[in-house]
């Protein structure tokens, strides 16, 4: 979920709770200020009717006199309070309804005796028609203010993300291999720019410590090759003196397992430099010719282990691929192909404008099929392989985009190199 | 013939040099950069076998520099950078061939020789091993002058036999030679004997006398005394 859509629904959130608050702040106010108002009033006319007292005269009939009720008061009542107000739900007669009355009862004290005045007023409390008006007027509100928000926290967010959206495109652009520094700009919000900050230290560290991995790993296996030229030449040049036949024969091994360790070696440093490697605009190179000739290269090695080819090769293939590259890819295929087929089986090559496609007749690996694109991954433990074979055509081929594929059904290894559409 | 090794790998460039020097060529050796420059200077020779990583420089600004002094050497440089390094980055630029660490010597004698060769193109262009002769010019093979109908890998395994005469070839050393860059595979060494033994049978039903012989099926030998 974009982070202003989580903004804006804590906000609408927020805004709910705050609006109901308001709301029943609104009715409780409204309902004391109308009580109030009506006590106001009720003491105004206690006020009338004390000075009617006061004077003497005979206000019986006066409209004034029609909710009131006047009694002398007992000096009880004067100590307890000046006024006395009362709220009652109470059934009105003249309107035929149940409504609140309020009741206010003063002490004045008039020539010299107490009188108690109780007055009384019928008051429509805010709850029906004036809660449901209150309603509205919040639910709009709420309306509309959600709908602003929505609005304007698509075109905020915008505004204020910029420079945090512009950190996520640099972080997504950057790789650890390029030369340069992550590229990020300076931005007002303090919070953006201590994550700059932060990348930037961060992605040069990881730059440097890539660097020297990638140097060690490079000497280490350059300074390897060495000793064991050494070690194998030095080997040979003892076969060549008289031996015994035991002697030669562990002499042998030792030989044999250097060649082994110097093929590792190799595949893993030329594993490493095409990690390493930076593609350039790939040039396009011809497919057809390169499938032919590598075909051509492996004819004698499928020849002696009776394995019949058959290829369709469509003319001119262009595919954006370095030529090195493309021929170690394909003498990995190959190899593999002749390497891990029965005797007397088959290689079906397919070669189109859109894919390469590599079949050959084989034992079921032993691993899943997915798994053999791993180092050291192999399909059948029995043969003398090293398993860096198939890591490497992956590599060569995400290097330049294209999809490779590895399925093996009834008895057939199959890989598929489906070419990205040049650019 | 003259050859310079630079190698700063002491063990490594004293087992070259031995080997070289049963070849029968006059090997000399520098372990540094300077060394070996200022050998260039003072001698001639006719190859130059160079490491790329020298304690105190690179190998191929030696090259430049030899190419720009106008010494005619040829130059086959020695390294533990892979084949792709050179192709990637041109790396080999101004050396004749170059050979990876680590490496069947011999691999390097035969390069060497083919190197020579190509350099004097008139000069002793057919390969002799008692009856057996390989004209490198037309590529025909012969025994007791009747022609060998050999297939390409198989003119350069005799190729190869008869340059290494007297000598073990280990299986890995022929699968190398044969194969180069293709031969990642490990049991392209059991094609080998595929490859030795129609070679065997052509000879033999050419008339003539089978001299390679099987070192107990470690290697092969082509030997005059078999």
């Amino acid at each position: 979920m974009k982070l202003n859509y989580r903004y804006t629904i804590a906000y609408a959130v927020i805004t709910l709770f705050v609006l109901s608050v308001g709301f029943a702040i609104v009715y409780g106010a409204m309902s004391r200020s109308v009580t109030q108002s009506t006590i106001g009033k009720l003491q105004h006319l206690n006020d009338i009717i004390a000075a009617q007292l006061a004077s003497g005269r005979d206000y019986t009939g006066h409209p004034a006199r029609a909710n009131v009720r006047i009694g002398r008061a007992s000096t009880a009542d004067t100590a307890r309070q000046a006024q006395l107000v009362q709220v009652r739900q109470e059934w009105e007669p003249s309107l035929q309804a149940s409504v609140s009355v309020v009741r206010l009862t003063t002490y004045p004290r008039i020539r010299g005796l107490r009188y108690d005045i109780t007055s009384k007023a019928v008051v429509v409390m805010p709850s029906d028609e004036y809660l449901t008006g209150i309603v509205l007027v919040f639910a709009w509100t709420f309306v509309f203010l959600l709908a602003l928000v929505v609005i304007l926290s698509e075109v905020i967010s915008w505004y204020i993300l910029k420079p945090f959206n512009a950190i996520l495109q640099g972080i997504e652009r950057f790789e650890l291999s390029q030369k340069t520094t992550i590229a990020l700009q300076p931005s007002r919000t303090m919070e953006f720019n201590v994550l700059n900050d932060f990348l930037m230290k961060m992605t040069s560290r990881a730059q440097s410590d890539y660097q020297g991995l990638k140097e060690f790993s490079e000497n280490a296996s350059h300074e390897l090759q060495t000793p064991i030229a050494s070690m194998k030449a030095k080997i040979e040049l003892l076969m060549d003196s008289e031996l015994t036949e035991k002697q030669l024969l562990m002499l042998t091994a030792m030989h044999d397992e250097l060649e082994r360790l110097a093929k590792i070696n190799q595949s893993l440093t030329l594993l490493a430099k095409l990690e390493h490697f930076e593609s350039a605009p790939a040039p396009l190179t011809d497919l057809s010719q390169l499938v032919l000739s590598t075909e051509a290269a492996f004819a004698d090695l499928a020849e002696m282990k009776g394995l019949r080819t058959t290829q369709h090769i469509a003319p001119g293939v262009l595919v954006p691929l370095d030529e090195s590259l493309a021929r170690l890819l394909l003498n990995n295929l190959f190899s593999n192909a002749i390497r891990h087929n029965l005797s007397s089986g088959e290689i079906h090559v397919v070669l189109s404008a859109t894919e390469l496609l590599l079949e050959n007749t084989g034992q079921q690996p032993s691993a899943p099929v997915s798994e053999l694109f791993g180092r050291f991954k192999k399909g059948n433990a029995a043969l003398d392989s090293i398993g860096i074979g198939l890591a490497i055509v992956k590599r060569i081929s995400e290097l330049y985009s294209h999809r490779i594929e590895y399925t093996y059904a009834a008895g057939w290894h199959r890989i598929r190199v489906v070419f990205a559409p040049p650019a | 013939m003259k050859i310079l090794l630079v190698e700063d790998h002491l063990e490594l460039s004293k087992s070259i040099a031995s080997y070289l020097t049963q070849e029968h060529y006059l090997c000399e050796v520098a372990t540094t950069f300077d060394e070996a420059r200022e050998k260039l200077i003072l001698f001639t020779y006719d190859c130059v076998l160079l490491d790329i990583m020298l304690p105190d420089g690179n190998g191929i600004n030696l090259l430049k520099l030899l190419r720009k002094d106008g010494v005619e050497s040829s130059v086959i440089i020695i390294s533990a950078q892979n084949a792709l390094d050179f192709k990637l980055t041109g790396l080999s630029e101004g050396a004749d061939d170059y050979i990876t660490k680590p490496f069947p010597l011999p691999e390097l004698h035969a390069r060497i020789k083919a190197i020579m060769r190509r350099r004097n193109p008139h000069k002793n262009n057919v390969l002799t091993f008692l009856d057996l002769t390989a004209d490198l010019e037309s590529m025909e093979c012969r025994v007791q002058g009747r022609l060998l109908h050999l297939t390409r890998k198989e003119t350069n395994l005799l190729l190869y036999f008869i340059n290494n005469k007297g000598r073990m070839l280990t299986r890995q050393a022929i699968a190398a030679h044969l194969w180069g860059d293709y031969t990642d595979n490990l049991d392209s060494v059991d094609f080998v004997y595929q490859h030795v033994k129609n070679l065997r049978k052509k000879i033999t039903d050419a008339g003539g006398t089978d001299y390679i012989s099987t070192v107990y099926g470690l290697g092969y030998k082509l030997n005059a005394a078999e």
